[in-house]
């Protein structure tokens, strides 16, 4: 596809709305190769009906050059209005392909056949229904950790008949997370550091027996301690503990190797914890993101050290 | 090329480029060889049957074989591969093998372009309003496939694609009509490939013997048509002059080797007729006129004895204006003109001879021997039939003593022979006698079944008269056309006239046939005619006589745009009912935009229009009541209301809101 060289080219860019519309002065059009051929069918039709001094000929080469004419405001028209919006993209690992979806809508209330998005070698092709949107993806190798943008891609369209291709260039500027590629799955880089809780062990566990206190009504009759029942020593009530978990501390200071090996040890650290349900916290230098369990704090987590080092 | 090019076809396309690709070689197949109908037949039931079952599609090998066996066949039917039927022949059997190859996007394309070109070479062999339906049809066809083509995925109505190929072509109909107009014409090929291979058009040639008008007779094909200036000329009158015949051997009558011709062809005398002839192609070097012609054509000379030649034959449809007028020249008989007009056979039998002798003891003068010999043919059992016997080797001898029954060529070889013998100077004219009148489209229809001879005598005083023996016969024959289709049953009977009168049913078709061929008469005058001088004319019309040549393709290229910014115009301003209304919000939050207030991309219209009236409370009204309304109309009970989408629109048309409010 013919790009012209960048100082004039026009691109299509997203309002603060994050908006990315097509307009009429970011199409280019030129013949696709078929379209050539059919160039070359209408002057060989041409030739002919002058020789042969034939009106019907005539007349047939005539419309076939208005069916050409005609395709083109109709391809031109088919990418005009198009808007590009960025769909929810998923974070993923360095070394992973990651997928952006697109969302693509027309306002015209007509159908918009035969769009197709193409980044480097890749084109996905998708026909916009009159009413809705669709939502397409572009996929792209993630080589390191950090934000990664969606380049510079192409939305075209051969429709009506496929004998021209009008085209614009998007910069969506749509993007997506990188976290940094997984380590090797090692013992957790320092001993974890237990810390009392400060909350924890009030008795409303369920695993480790603390003490006996008065039966209150609506306690559980599986844990009166009928043994003190016997003893004459009242109604008792055994209390549980076991709520103060394991609490991990992952620290940059104690991980081995240098910056970039360190983010993909505690990486796959995060992971581990996660998945081990534990609660843990991550000391980064410069900051630190106090205990906790969950996917939330596992996100948490990997977003900062998918930005190490980058201005928040 | 794009991953899409790599793609193969698809099962659905495979199917419908077979079938368009048949139906577009359809008219071939009915004029070509029929061994090349029946090739590209096997192609195609092989094309289609290997849809279904892949492993019938044949190899490379096979594929090779069959490439082989075409251009075998082509070049064994057409051994030279020249002209169009070879080329045709080549075409049609290389799009049939095309078919069995289909395996990319680009053989898709390939073969709707074979296709196209398929269709614009039956032209070269039909030129009637059917194979430009049949060639529409099949554009409509391919457009559909082309447009489903170029989908990412098949439409889901199945119509969604034929609609659209309709309405592209509607939109193209006028840049084909603008172009067709004005693209410049030119007079001659650009290269002459080979002699004409077309149909084989026929009429009235310049040798006459007894039976050659009577191959004729029965073709109801047209040979040219006439268009009056004002009353049309009466039955009797309708002769149309073709060739004059001045020598025979007994058996054949040929025009003769010009003599030296001192004399300047005359003005004739009468009340002269204008008219416009429009002539199809036939073989001949000649026009037809009315009897008698006042002065040629451009292209064309006006001989003495009232031929009108041209340089070569009459290849395409000519069309001609001309006057006649009915009554001879007063001039004197030249020397060479006596000595042709009075040569005779060496076969001339001593019984030709006593009967003229007879005639001539008892009639001194020329007129009164004419109509003796025209009484002849009346008061003897003479018949006119379109079945006349075998004459031998001198057929007039045959004919007037023996056989007695012959068609108008007979009649007018042995009665100028009998004027010769007379000592009277006799030609034959031949050409066509009579004419319908096409009510519908008031002009004359002469067919190949109006083709005629007659004689013309020299008689002192009136000049060259003309003498119709066959008149003398069946004087219907001149006052009402012959009906081939009434006569065929009568093989050999004599043909009663009287009996040819056609019933109600016949009547009606009859009118049919007219309505039909005045259709087709403004088809030829407008589409196939169209000619460098009738574009001519088109613009002198239009006071655009200037545009000729290369200002006249420029012309075109300037109204051609034209046309296209319209239609782009129009195009974008093309949107559904619903959107009118999305169009004018959008126009009002532009216009907001522009005082600095762009709605935010997540603001509805209710807030939006809030914040509106807080920044600036004069607008607060007439902003309110658009946003209210464009509610009510989008979302509410007023959906589809036109009166509201007016009143919004005119809302919207009047909200210029300024960059300062009013100072108050």
């Amino acid at each position: 596809m013919f790009t012209p060289p960048s100082r004039f080219l026009r691109l299509v860019r997203p309002d603060a709305g994050g908006r990315a519309r097509v307009g009429r002065r970011q199409i280019y059009i030129l013949p696709t190769r078929a379209g050539l051929g059919f160039g070359l069918l209408l002057l060989l039709m041409l030739l002919g009906s002058i020789n042969y001094a034939n009106n019907l000929g005539f007349l047939l080469t005539f419309l076939l050059a208005g069916l050409g004419v005609v395709a083109m405001l109709h391809s031109w028209r088919n990418l005009n209005g198009i808007e590009i919006l960025a769909g929810r993209p998923r974070p993923v690992f360095a070394g992973d392909r990651a997928r952006f979806p697109i969302r693509l809508r027309h306002g015209d209330g007509g159908e918009h056949p035969g769009i197709r998005l193409r980044l480097d070698d890749q084109t996905v092709a998708v026909d916009l229904p009159a009413a809705g949107e669709k939502v397409v993806e572009l996929a792209l190798g993630a080589g390191r950790r950090g934000r990664l943008r969606l380049p510079r891609f192409s939305i075209d369209t051969t429709w009506p008949l496929g004998l021209l291709r009008a085209w614009a260039f998007v910069e969506a500027g749509h993007e997506l997370l990188v976290y940094p590629r997984p380590g090797p799955p090692i013992p957790p880089p320092q001993a974890a550091e237990y810390r009392p809780s400060t909350r924890g062990d009030r008795g409303v566990g369920a695993d480790d027996f603390v003490a006996l206190r008065h039966y209150r009504p609506g306690d559980s009759p599986r844990h009166l301690h009928w043994k003190s029942l016997a003893r004459e020593q009242g109604l008792q009530t055994k209390q549980f503990g076991g709520d103060r978990a394991d609490r991990l501390w992952l620290e940059w200071a104690l991980t081995p190797g240098d910056s970039e090996t360190r983010l993909s040890l505690l990486c796959r650290a995060v992971l581990d914890a996660s998945d081990g349900q534990l609660e843990f916290g991550l000391r980064l230098p410069g900051e630190e993101i106090p205990p906790a369990r969950g996917p939330a704090q596992r996100r948490r987590c990997l977003e900062r050290l998918a930005l190490y080092g980058e201005k928040a | 090329m794009s991953s899409r090019d790599r793609q193969p076809v698809s099962g659905g396309e495979r199917l419908a480029l077979t079938l368009l690709v048949g139906l577009a070689a359809l008219p071939h197949l009915l004029h070509l060889e029929p061994v090349i109908g029946l090739f590209f037949g096997l192609l195609w039931g092989l094309a289609l049957l290997a849809r279904r079952r892949p492993s019938l599609a044949p190899g490379r090998l096979p594929l090779l074989l069959l490439t082989l066996t075409g251009a075998g066949m082509v070049l064994a039917w057409y051994p030279l591969l020249f002209g169009r039927a070879a080329g045709s022949a080549l075409l049609t059997v290389m799009a049939g093998l095309k078919l069995l190859e289909i395996r990319r996007r680009r053989d898709l394309y390939v073969l709707v372009y074979m296709a196209f070109f398929i269709l614009v070479t039956q032209f070269l062999f039909f030129q009637g309003i059917p194979i430009l339906l049949h060639a529409l049809a099949v554009t409509l066809g391919l457009t559909t496939l082309l447009l489903e083509a170029s989908r990412a995925a098949p439409a889901p109505l199945p119509w969604t694609s034929l609609r659209r190929a309709a309405l592209l072509l509607l939109q193209a109909a006028p840049l084909m009509l603008v172009m067709f107009l004005l693209f410049p014409r030119f007079s001659s090929p650009l290269w002459n490939l080979g002699p004409q291979q077309g149909a084989a058009v026929s009429g009235v040639s310049d040798r006459l013997w007894p039976g050659s008008i009577g191959r004729l007779a029965l073709s109801r094909a047209v040979a040219f048509r006439v268009e009056f200036g004002g009353a049309l000329p009466s039955p009797s009158r309708r002769y149309w002059r073709g060739r004059v015949l001045w020598h025979t051997d007994g058996v054949e009558w040929r025009p003769g080797a010009d003599g030296p011709d001192p004399v300047k062809p005359a003005p004739a005398g009468g009340t002269a007729i204008a008219y416009r002839v429009t002539l199809e192609p036939f073989p001949g070097a000649w026009l037809y006129s009315l009897d008698l012609p006042l002065a040629a054509p451009d292209g064309a000379r006006l001989t003495a004895d009232l031929q009108l030649l041209r340089p070569g034959p009459v290849k395409r449809r000519t069309a001609y204006r001309l006057r006649s007028a009915p009554e001879p020249a007063p001039r004197q008989l030249t020397p060479g003109e006596r000595r042709r007009g009075l040569q005779l056979p060496d076969n001339v039998t001593p019984r030709m001879r006593r009967l003229v002798a007879g005639w001539r003891r008892q009639e001194s003068d020329p007129r009164r021997l004419v109509a003796r010999a025209l009484g002849h043919f009346r008061d003897q059992p003479f018949h006119y039939t379109l079945y006349p016997p075998l004459l031998g080797d001198n057929p007039v001898d045959r004919f007037l003593f023996e056989t007695r029954r012959g068609f108008c060529g007979h009649f007018a070889t042995a009665f100028a022979l009998l004027m010769r013998l007379a000592q009277i100077p006799a030609r034959i004219v031949v050409g066509y006698q009579g004419g319908e009148v096409n009510p519908l489209g008031d002009y004359l229809i002469v067919r190949q079944s109006d083709a005629h001879a007659w004689v013309e005598v020299w008689l002192e005083g009136s000049g060259w008269t003309r003498v119709d023996p066959t008149a003398a016969v069946a004087p219907q024959r001149i006052e009402r056309p012959l009906n081939p289709d009434l006569i065929q049953a009568s093989a050999g009977a004599p043909i009663d006239f009287v009996r040819q009168q056609p019933g109600p049913l016949g009547r009606w078709l009859h009118r049919i046939e007219l309505g039909l061929d005045a259709i087709d008469t403004g088809w030829r005058r407008w589409v196939l005619g169209y000619s460098q001088q009738r574009q001519g004319e088109l613009m002198r019309m239009l006071g655009l006589d200037f545009l000729r040549g290369f200002n006249l393709a420029l012309g075109m290229v300037a109204a051609a745009s034209l046309l296209v910014a319209a239609l782009s115009l129009a195009l974008l301003r093309h949107r559904s009912g619903d959107d009118a209304l999305a169009r004018g919000y959008r126009r009002y939050c532009d216009r907001l935009a522009r005082i600095g207030l762009p709605r935010r991309p997540h603001e509805g219209p209710r807030d939006y229009a809030r914040r509106v009236a807080t920044a600036r409370p004069d607008l607060a009204g007439r902003s309110g009541a658009i946003a209210r309304l464009y509610i009510a109309l989008r979302y509410g009970r007023g959906a589809g209301d036109r009166d509201g989408l007016r009143r919004f629109r005119r809302l919207v048309r009047a909200f210029r809101p300024r960059l300062r409010p009013p100072r108050t």
